[in-house]
């Protein structure tokens, strides 16, 4: 029910409802009664909103309303706020890597202090007979590697942590 | 269906003055609720702050779908009990819309003592719990606690209705495969660890949301042990290593988006199908309530007044309307559900309760949801009625009424004292939801009566003893015995107790109904089946 | 040496319009298109469409051994360069002469002399055609100060070794005209380590002129006027109109002639444009010649009745020219605003996007020469223009209006085009003045991209009700839900 719309780079968290009759949008200014009907033009729309009438062309994009309206063009970017929260999900990564099962260290990649990307390799790893590249969960500085190459490992030991990150 | 016709005249003198009482009633009441929403004293609003919390009202408003209502549960809960130090209970429940779909909430207040479970707490959740499980409706646990409260643990923990119901709940709506997530956004310590366990879905914020049986202090007096709180039962360590935690969120708001789409994927189960007609609002405007409602309890008033300012174009399609006429029974919509409607114009006599009874068997052979509007003195007592069997017809109701396979809702709008509260349908009766209008009053009998009948108990056993008492001395035992009694049978009296599920501002009824009535349709209606009717 | 299949080695919208009046000639068709390229107008109406390779793109239009080679395969004895890409390549030229495929143009020695820069304004100014005056110290330090009284008043000095207006000093009066050069050369030596310097003539707010001129190569040549190209961003032209509301009836005569007599000089063969500067006291210089159709072309057409692709193609097939100067006319005004894929108000950046929606404006003395197709795709490979809409009305106030009109009606969404930039421009009283110059659209930067009214609310409304997962999300609350609203017991 949610939208961010951004228009000429300024973002307006709105949300829309309907009280069975018509649509309202609700901006930070104030509820926006409004109705949209098409019209026999491709694209063509009558909006009726804020007690005036516009006809428009209108088309949407992956991202993006396009609307022309009064001779201009008019780009709306349209962002989800729940996809944009889901993209915290890294923020949240861990700092360490822990075995998710007994092996053995086939290779390291990275010493500590080394400044490393998400999804860097670290090391390689042999468990039950297959290989596994073990990558970094976020970009970081390295703070520990503690097992060298042909080192055995148990389950949920840490192979790799990474510094903290700052605040 | 035909409008009622009104014969109110807002311009009468007693109508203006009921008006005027029932607003200040009303001023008070919607004070008491938005202090115990909302007051706090500052260092706990300091202290959520600080832990980077949010409060549980912008929780809530994080879960539910923008410009959808909320009905609220028991807001002034223990508002008689602990001192009124625990506002609410300590937790905020209700039926809110999530994704378009109803679910029972169920969410500490950490604000008030840390989210602790005093007994009315436990109380509060187990009645959610039981909504849920009635009606079918999934859960959302927001979880926030500190655990129980200690002090009074012996009314949080042993009993039935206590403590371990909850997750004995939890673990019924399981088992019914109704579906419940939990969003732990503080501690869930002990017990409290239960409800994210027991939930099909769990969330954990990372940073504040916790989960161990035992948190840090009590593993070190334990075992020795020292270990952190994000150790010891974090997001991190939950949702990587333990698998006690299904999601990790990096803040509130990522939480809360997750727990609503994780409810936009539950399946929907087609709602029972009831009579319905389209929305009208009622004729008469529900405001007019106010004036209706007579400011002395004692004053009769006609229940038809009142449905016309509640059911939908204020149709009613009334049944024997010659017969039994203390008991209106008749047809009419809320928010666009039939709905078969009893209401009290009077005591109870063997036509009334006879024609209750047979109302309500028309109701569950037709699978009409019953709305009882409670304004009862009892059943009429006395040699000519009891010879008549008053009594068993009254048993007949209460057979047809504990009976009854269909939704059954409560309005106590007045007074409700004696079997009268059973056979409308009261608390032991399994009303979905029952409400109160905040002049109302409930008790086994009205407030002078008691009085009088404990005082004369008084006064007799000491006149055995030979003492002759003064007026004064009547009086003087008379009067803390009638103020106390005054006070239990407050309709705050009753909502602190959790024997409702909230006061409500009359004008809000037609709301609170229609959010009752289509929450109970989540669930089936059985084939109509009942005990033996004393004939 | 007739013509009977043409190869268009270009795209987009020139090339549509170069494959039309071939097809309305009778001729066989043939078109390029590189690969990965999105299929245009121009694919529509060839026979014949040659799939061209490259690393990127523009590589591929640029490979002059590939286009040769397919103009043979496909059995072309024609080729119409278009503009840009290899129309005014030499080389082109005279690998298309050897492989005996005729090139829609002038001479490779033509296009190879008004190429450099130099030597072009060298010939022009040989034979007494009007050049800025101007002084290099190099080629005599000791008369630079002499040389450089000689350019006139007012004169820019530049350290040879500048650049970025480092240095550049403005003289307006022969009295400080040494203290500025020394002034000049020491701050030459301190931003680049070099004292040379050369003045030119400083022409204020100049305007950008320029003159259609077509030749048969045998020394005919007649002009089809001129066109004004003042209204430029980043030294890109976006609008162009003819006439010139800047020139009186003797100063453009005298300019076209002008033009015409450069055109002379060279035996020009095919469509060619002379660039002017025009100075606000009448003056005009010889800037430089362009010898390839234009742009701009298409507002020499509209007001002249004549299409110049149809004159190239008879030049080409040694028809010669159809038209005698007397019976070139210039009816009306014409205005061509070019519709780019690119954001005004962010510096002029190139947009990208799908184009979701389509409708070009049509009407009387409306003409769009386009290069685009709904449901196509606009990359970054190749230049933001997109088309070309050229209006015709009987005088400047009528064109102006009919432009306005149209680029208002000009549908594209999905990519942010220039349409709103350009009826600004149109809108602002200094262009209805014909009061404007190349350095129009910098000084006027803020007042043509200021935001007009606020309509955001309706805009996001229109949004709002568009978006089809958000009106399902609110659709799904059960209507008595949606009727409460945010009600709270």
């Amino acid at each position: 029910m949610q939208r961010i719309f951004q228009i000429d780079g300024e973002e307006t968290e709105c949300w829309l409802g309907h009280d069975g009759s018509r649509f309202v949008l609700n901006t930070p200014d104030g509820s926006v009664a409004c109705e949209l009907n098409p019209t026999a033009l491709p694209g063509g729309y009558t909006l009726r909103a804020k007690g005036v009438v516009r006809e428009l062309r209108l088309a949407v994009g992956p991202d993006a309303t396009f609307v022309h309206m009064n001779g201009r063009t008019h780009e709306i970017r349209r962002i989800d706020p729940d996809e944009r929260l889901a993209g915290r999900d890294k923020g949240a990564s861990d700092d360490r890597l822990v075995a998710p099962m007994p092996g053995v260290v086939v290779s390291v990649a990275v010493k500590p202090g080394d400044t490393v990307a998400e999804g860097q390799p670290l090391l390689v790893i042999e468990s039950m007979k297959l290989e596994t590249t073990l990558t970094a969960p976020r970009d970081g500085v390295v703070a520990e590697m503690p097992f060298a190459e042909g080192d055995s490992f148990r389950l949920k030991d840490i192979l790799a942590q990474l510094a903290p990150e700052e605040e | 269906m035909r409008r009622i016709e009104s014969l109110i005249d807002t311009n009468a003198a007693d109508y203006k003055a009921n008006y005027a009482a029932m607003s200040e009633r009303l001023k008070e009441f919607h004070a008491r609720q938005q202090a115990a929403r909302f007051e706090r004293p500052q260092r706990d609003i300091d202290r959520l702050a600080r832990q980077n919390k949010l409060g549980v009202r912008e929780r809530l408003k994080l879960l539910l779908d923008p410009g959808t209502p909320f009905l609220e549960f028991s807001t002034l809960a223990a508002c008689r009990e602990y001192d009124g130090t625990v506002p609410g209970a300590a937790v905020v429940t209700g039926i809110g819309i999530v994704q378009g779909r109803e679910v029972a909430i169920h969410a500490n207040d950490a604000s008030v003592k840390g989210g602790a479970w005093y007994p009315h707490t436990v109380k509060k959740v187990v009645r959610l719990l039981d909504v849920a499980l009635e009606n079918r409706l999934p859960v959302v646990h927001i979880c926030d606690s500190a655990g129980g409260f200690l002090p009074l643990q012996h009314g949080v923990f042993p009993d039935r209705y206590l403590g371990g119901r909850v997750f004995r709940n939890q673990v019924k709506l399981s088992q019914a495969n109704i579906p419940q997530i939990a969003v732990v956004g503080g501690h869930c310590t002990a017990g409290g660890a239960y409800v994210p366990t027991l939930s099909d879905y769990n969330i954990i914020i990372e940073g504040t949301g916790a989960i161990f049986l035992g948190g840090p202090p009590l593993v070190k007096a334990a075992t020795g042990e020292e270990v952190g709180v994000q150790e010891l039962g974090g997001a991190v360590m939950h949702t990587s290593v333990s698998g006690t935690g299904d999601y990790r969120a990096a803040t509130e708001q990522h939480a809360f988006s997750l727990a609503r789409e994780i409810v936009s994927q539950w399946k929907r189960t087609p709602k029972t199908i009831i009579e319905t007609a389209a929305f009208e609002e009622p004729y008469y405007d529900p405001k007019e309530l106010y004036g209706i409602i007579p400011k002395d309890r004692k004053t009769q008033f006609d229940m038809r007044e009142v449905l016309a300012r509640i059911v939908d174009g204020s149709r009613f399609h009334e049944y024997q309307p010659d017969y039994g006429t203390t008991m209106v029974c008749g047809f009419a919509h809320i928010w666009g559900y039939k709905v078969g409607i009893l209401a009290n114009n009077g005591v109870l006599f063997n036509d009334s309760s006879l024609k209750a009874a047979h109302f309500m068997q028309l109701c569950n052979q037709n699978r009409t949801p019953l709305v009882f509007f409670q304004n009862i003195t009892g059943y009429m007592v006395g040699r000519e009625y009891e010879e008549r069997g008053i009594a068993k017809d009254g048993a007949k109701m209460l057979m047809a009424q504990g009976g009854s396979v269909v939704p059954k809702f409560t309005v106590i709008a007045n007074a409700s004292y004696g079997a009268g509260n059973y056979g409308m349908c009261g608390r032991a009766w399994d009303a979905r939801t029952l409400f109160m209008w905040p002049q109302a009053e409930i008790g086994v009998m009205g407030a002078d009566q008691a009085a009088n009948t404990m005082a004369d108990v008084k006064i007799r056993q000491l006149q055995r003893e030979g003492k002759e008492l003064t007026e004064e001395e009547i009086a003087a035992i008379r009067e803390p015995v009638l103020e106390k009694y005054k006070r239990d049978v407050e309709a705050y009296t009753s909502t602190s107790e959790l024997w409702d599920d909230g006061i409500l501002d009359p004008a809000d009824t037609r709301n609170a109904l229609g959010m009752s009535i289509s929450a109970s349709l989540n669930a089936p209606i059985e084939e109509p089946h009942y005990g033996i009717f004393r004939l | 040496m007739t013509i009977s299949k043409l190869l268009v080695a270009n795209r987009g919208e020139i090339a549509a319009r170069v494959l039309r009046t071939a097809k309305a000639r009778g001729l066989a068709t043939a078109v390029l298109r590189h690969e990965s390229e999105q299929e245009g107008p121009a694919h529509l109406i060839a026979d014949e469409i040659v799939t061209i390779e490259g690393p990127t793109p523009v590589a591929a239009y640029l490979d002059i051994p590939q286009i040769v080679e397919a103009a043979k395969k496909i059995g072309a004895d024609a080729v119409h360069p278009g503009y840009g890409f290899l129309s005014e390549n030499a080389a082109f030229v005279a690998a298309l002469e050897k492989a005996g495929v005729t090139f829609v143009g002038p001479t490779s020695e033509v296009i190879a002399l008004m190429g450099d820069k130099v030597r072009a304004r060298g010939f022009v100014e040989e034979r007494g055609f009007p050049v800025a005056p101007s002084a290099i110290e190099d080629d005599d330090p000791a008369s630079f100060v002499e040389r450089a009284r000689t350019v006139g008043y007012p004169l820019l000095i530049k350290p040879s070794a500048g650049g970025g207006g480092k240095g550049m000093r403005i003289v307006r009066e022969d009295s400080t005209l040494e203290t500025e050069i020394e002034t000049a050369r020491r701050e030459g030596i301190r931003y680049f380590g070099d004292g040379r310097l050369f003045v030119e003539r400083y022409i204020e707010r100049p305007r950008h002129i320029e003159v259609q001129v077509m030749g048969d190569g045998q020394g005919n040549v007649v002009h089809f006027w001129e066109r004004e190209c003042s209204i430029q961003r980043r030294f890109q032209k976006i609008i162009e109109e003819t006439p010139s509301p800047a020139l009186t009836p003797e100063q453009r005569d005298e300019i076209c002639e002008t033009a015409a007599g450069i055109a002379r000089a060279v035996k020009y063969r095919g469509a060619g444009t002379v660039e002017f500067i025009y100075a606000q006291d009448g003056a005009f210089y010889f800037l430089e010649m362009n010898t390839r159709l234009q742009v701009e072309h298409p507002v020499t057409e509209l007001v002249t009745g004549f299409d110049l692709v149809a004159e190239q193609l008879r030049i080409a097939a040694g028809e010669g020219l159809s038209a005698t100067q007397a019976n070139i006319p210039q009816t009306g005004h014409s205005i061509e605003l070019r519709i780019c894929a690119e954001d005004a108000t962010a510096d002029f950046r190139p947009s990208i996007g799908d184009i979701l929606l389509l409708d070009e404006p049509s009407g009387p003395g409306v003409r769009v020469d386009s290069g685009i197709l709904d449901g196509g795709k606009v990359t970054t490979d190749f230049d933001p223009m997109l088309s070309k809409l050229i209006v015709h009305g009987r005088d400047r106030v009528e064109a102006i209006a009919r432009a306005r009109q149209a680029v208002q009606n000009y549908v594209v969404l999905g990519v942010t085009t220039n349409t709103g930039y350009l009826d600004a421009i149109l809108a602002h009283p200094d262009f209805a003045a014909g009061n404007v110059s190349t350095g129009f659209l910098a000084e006027q930067s803020e007042t043509l991209t200021a935001p007009a009214e606020d309509i955001s609310e309706l805009l996001m409304a229109a949004a709002a009700l568009s978006d089809e997962r958000l009106v399902g999300d609110v659709m799904q609350i059960p209507e008595m839900y949606r009727k409460m609203g945010g009600w709270r017991n």
